[in-house]
């Protein structure tokens, strides 16, 4: 059973989807906080399927949307990397009061990675950080929404010049603030080097990319998540929620 | 959930509590809602509720501010609503259909439908439409077509278009080589990847001819947009011609947008979607007759965005 909700601020409120413990108290609450654009799309059932085997280990967990996505209020095109951040503290602090629980884990999938680390982590109160391909930082991952851009413009039916002109300003079939943007390009991989090593698990699909941070447990479980040029497949990565599901429910 | 124009509710709701949706409703009654149709968004392949890009939760809240109330729903086996065992497809898509008729006749009464979605959602609008004398409107996004006949038919456009628009072609076979056969490979090679396709249950010519007819009969309208990517359509109109029923012109608005693709992938054309669905629903408000292809083209290109080049065939 779930319970859906809307939280926060009344004109900008995010909706959530909480996944009570079966067959138990839960003494832990894990906070999924999600990709976005495509890769939000492609992994929602993935996701779910995640928080119903961690609810089934005897956890909170608590799926969420970012202001501007999914069923949360807000427009994209009005939305900053700021906001994001914001929403992910909103989200934790939501799900303490929810559940009580003082033991709090994030688990971050991709860009969803780089911005759990940047609002939570500096601080105390996060036990744990799972991330699942996390981005390298805010610039690159610009530059890989801009070569997703032009793939599906290359794989898209012939378009006018003025349409041409348009998607010229757009990332992987948004518009983008310029704040938006500005901030993305900021967001540098410190944001993971301030999170305490002993703190991160990073859940890797290739052993070709590396994390920023030296010295961090990675596990590498090799899947063809294709992030960058897969622009359609929902993706029911089994092995790959099977590694999360151990780093999230492992004391 | 209030904001200043709308509420949202979300819902759990049929046997158990298994279907999840959202119900979008005006925060404050406008002079315009009484007895206008309720949206009910189906979802299409494994997208959820929220719709391909969002496109469903943006239509949701554009519709609302003309006086619309709107469902954006997981069938069953989508999004948050899981499956029910032992039930075919079509079974599925039945039993939740009575569910959601139910939960809003309770929530709102017995107000008349429009059954919108796009690809496998326009199949279950096209499927569940002829039974239900509630459904008075269908918006139908890449709907299933059929080959018009002809000297001129869908088979000879096909051969005029390789030959006079080759970048048309080579970009169709793309498509379709890109989006129909790498999925299957994959597939192939592990199970960890779901196949949207597996879930389409396309509807036969009769099947479609019983919906539109029920529509006709019930005084109701019917939008349906084809994108360059649709398989078997090839020129605006075929499928009025294909499916011949009585006064197809006067209850049906068909568009041919050849430069989108099948998701709407790209803003510029779902900022164009999205007015169009609105100018075609705003007719529900001020009821004359369904807008012409002519009538949106030349409404979608007084918006303010850069598409005076409308990509109307």
């Amino acid at each position: 059973m779930i319970e859906p909700f809307f939280f926060g601020p009344n004109n900008e409120q995010l909706f959530a989807i909480y996944h009570p413990p079966i067959g138990g108290s839960g003494q832990v609450l894990t906070v999924i906080c999600p990709p976005l654009f495509i890769e939000y799309m492609r992994t929602q059932l993935a996701l779910r399927e995640l928080a119903i085997s961690l609810a089934e280990s005897g956890q909170h967990v608590l799926r969420f949307d970012y202001r501007g996505t999914g069923d949360s209020f807000g427009e994209l095109s009005e939305t900053a990397v700021s906001d994001w951040v914001d929403d992910i503290a909103l989200a934790v602090r939501e799900g303490r009061d929810l559940t009580g629980c003082n033991v709090v884990r994030l688990l971050g999938v991709r860009a969803g990675a780089l911005l759990a680390c940047r609002s939570a982590g500096a601080s105390s109160d996060v036990e744990r950080f799972v991330l699942w391909d996390p981005v390298p930082d805010g610039a690159a991952y610009l530059h890989g929404l801009r070569r997703m851009q032009a793939a599906i413009v290359d794989l898209h039916p012939p378009l006018s010049r003025a349409e041409r002109r348009e998607t010229l300003h757009e990332y992987a079939g948004h518009r983008l603030s310029e704040r938006m943007l500005d901030q993305l390009r900021l967001l540098d991989a410190s944001a993971y080097a301030s999170v305490p090593k002993s703190k991160l698990h990073v859940v890797s699909t290739s052993s070709e990319v590396g994390f920023p941070v030296p010295g961090v447990a990675t596990g590498v479980t090799p899947f063809a998540c294709d992030w960058e040029t897969n622009l359609a497949d929902r993706m029911m990565a089994k092995p790959v929620l099977e590694q999360l599901r151990t780093c999230l429910t492992i004391t | 959930m209030p904001d200043n124009h709308l509420t949202e509710e979300a819902l759990q709701f049929g046997e158990g509590g298994r279907l999840f949706g959202i119900l979008t409703l005006p925060s404050v009654p406008i002079s315009t809602s009484p007895g206008l149709p309720v949206f009910v968004f189906l979802t299409a392949g494994f997208t959820h509720r929220v719709g391909p890009h969002r496109l469903h939760v943006r239509l949701c809240r554009e519709l609302v501010r003309l006086g619309f109330t709107s469902l954006r729903v997981d069938l069953t086996s989508m999004g948050d609503s899981p499956p029910r065992p032992g039930y075919t497809n079509q079974q599925s898509v039945a039993a939740d259909f009575a569910e959601i008729l139910a939960m809003l006749e309770s929530r709102l009464g017995p107000s008349p439908l429009v059954l919108a979605g796009l690809c496998s959602g326009a199949d279950n609008a096209i499927t569940l439409a002829p039974n239900e004398p509630r459904v008075v409107g269908m918006v139908l996004l890449d709907p299933v077509c059929f080959p018009d006949s002809g000297l001129m038919g869908f088979r000879t456009r096909a051969m005029v278009a390789k030959y006079t628009r080759p970048a048309s072609y080579i970009s169709g076979l793309r498509y379709r080589f890109k989006t129909l056969n790498q999925p299957r490979e994959k597939k192939r090679e592990d199970d960890h990847f779901v196949d949207p396709l597996a879930l389409r249950d396309p509807p036969t010519l009769e099947l479609m001819q019983a919906a539109f007819e029920s529509i006709r009969k019930r005084g109701g309208r019917v939008l349906s947009v084809f994108t360059g990517t649709a398989p078997q359509y090839n020129q605006v109109g075929q499928l009025g011609r294909v499916l011949a029923v009585d006064g197809y012109q006067q209850f049906c608005t068909e568009l041919f947008w050849r430069r989108s693709d099948h998701t709407f992938t790209l803003e510029v054309h779902r900022r164009q979607l999205v007015e169009a669905i609105k100018t075609w629903a705003g007719d529900y408000i001020a009821p004359e007759r369904a807008p012409t292809s002519d009538d949106l083209s030349e409404r979608a290109a007084s918006l303010p965005v850069l598409l005076t080049d409308t990509h109307q065939a």
